[in-house]
């Protein structure tokens, strides 16, 4: 990520002074931290356990305050996949998720495969994630253009983005390289299936509310 | 900051494609750290001390390598300003200066006053700075735009910019909120005087090589 430093109070023109219309493109980068390093930032407590944030390609980003209308959809949708899974199965509602070395986000949903240690010893990684759902409606840009080729590139089966702007929810299957190959939007009036739960259709007006 | 994403891989088209020939902006937000979270992030080695890093505006940034003109530059200008420079002054070298709660950049040089504990107990701080000296070559932009406006928020008094590339340098001096009022440039013939030792005369051609 490239970043643009907004024109602060331009300092008092020296020789030729740059105007510069655009903002100028300054050459510094964020320092990039390891999920090993994020995770120690909070078992020493420099990052709470109330902060939310995430690590994406090694940026420690902080994460909007959740609005209302994300957390009742969020909260609909936990209770949704709860009474749906299969036993053994585990709903993960806004924790992190562990995608390699430099990214640790944390998804608004995952339904979670079965694992012995019930997710004790280490945090689910992409093969333990049989669903992963974002709410998004301030976020959608960030959802559809950073964090799906994440989750692409780290393998995760299946995603949904339910976009509350434009009604309707977006299915995410078949990974590849950065990008989804299958994608399918679903609207009112539909129904949507998830590939971990076939024996389950759920009805797209239950998700938008 | 504003984080402008570039568009990776554009993920599959869904209904509208947002058919953005600019990148989309992304409304995203580093964590930001405070001064003292930044020194623990230090002291319990999630930073190295071979870490080039900077706290601006609580944001961590990675410096960059030291370019082998920059080093040059540095490396005589210490020799040269440590030579002039009262008995009791300290200079202090590609070290950390500590601006208020969120501030800690690592200027190239720095002229400071006398100290009792000779800065033991506690960073440098803005009134300690007789002279700040950047050298830029690749970080101009960054240096002019952003450490400038730093730099006279916080009060030094003096900085310089040894501009490489237009072969002068720069002083500014009466800092006034996020500007310095009174800008000089020095070019090759002419000579520069530090404001904290007013005996001294430096010719420009000794300091731009």
């Amino acid at each position: 990520m490239t970043t643009v430093a907004e024109p602060t109070t331009a300092p008092a023109p020296v020789a030729e002074p740059p105007a510069p219309a655009v903002p100028v493109q300054v050459p510094r980068t964020h320092h990039r931290f390891t999920a090993a390093e994020y995770n120690r930032l909070g078992e020493v407590g420099i990052i709470g356990e109330d902060e939310r944030v995430e690590l994406i390609d090694g940026e420690i980003l902080d994460m909007c305050a959740i609005g209302y209308r994300h957390a009742a959809h969020v909260r609909e949708l936990t209770t949704l996949l709860a009474d749906n899974r299969v036993k053994g199965m585990r709903i993960d509602v806004q924790n992190p998720l562990q995608l390699g070395e430099r990214y640790q986000p944390q998804p608004d949903l995952m339904l979670l495969r079965a694992r012995t240690d019930r997710y004790k010893a280490a945090l689910p990684t992409a093969a333990d994630v049989l669903l992963l759902i974002e709410v998004a409606d301030s976020s959608l840009d960030y959802d559809q253009h950073i964090k799906l080729p994440m989750y692409a590139q780290a393998g995760v089966a299946e995603v949904w983005i339910v976009n509350l702007d434009a009604d309707q929810v977006e299915i995410y299957t078949q990974p590849q390289g950065t990008a989804y190959t299958d994608t399918r939007v679903a609207r009112r009036g539909e129904t949507v299936q998830i590939g971990a739960l076939p024996a389950v259709t759920l009805p797209v007006t239950d998700i938008l509310l | 900051m504003t984080i402008v994403a570039e568009p990776t891989p554009a993920p599959a088209s869904v209904a509208e494609p947002p058919t953005s020939a600019v990148p989309v902006q992304v409304l995203l937000t580093h964590h930001r750290f405070t001064v003292a979270e930044y020194q623990r992030l230090g002291e319990v080695g999630i930073i190295g001390e071979e870490d080039r890093v900077e706290l601006i505006d609580g944001e961590i940034l990675d410096m960059g390598d030291i370019g082998r003109s920059h080093a040059a530059h540095v490396a005589w200008l210490t020799t040269l300003i440590a030579r002039k420079s009262e008995e009791t002054m300290i200079v202090s070298v590609q070290n950390p200066l500590q601006l208020g709660e969120r501030y800690q950049p690592q200027p190239d040089l720095m002229l400071l006053r006398e100290h009792a504990d000779r800065y033991k107990s506690a960073l440098p701080t803005a009134e300690d700075v007789l002279l700040l000296v950047e050298v830029a070559d690749s970080s101009l932009d960054y240096d002019q735009r952003i450490k400038l406006a730093v730099y006279a928020r916080a009060g030094v008094t003096e900085v310089w910019i040894v501009n490489l590339d237009a072969d002068q340098v720069e002083i500014y001096t009466q800092p006034q909120e996020a500007a310095y009022t009174t800008t000089r440039v020095a070019r090759r013939g002419e000579t520069v005087q530090i404001g904290a030792l007013p005996a001294v005369t430096l010719p420009v051609t000794d300091i731009l090589l």
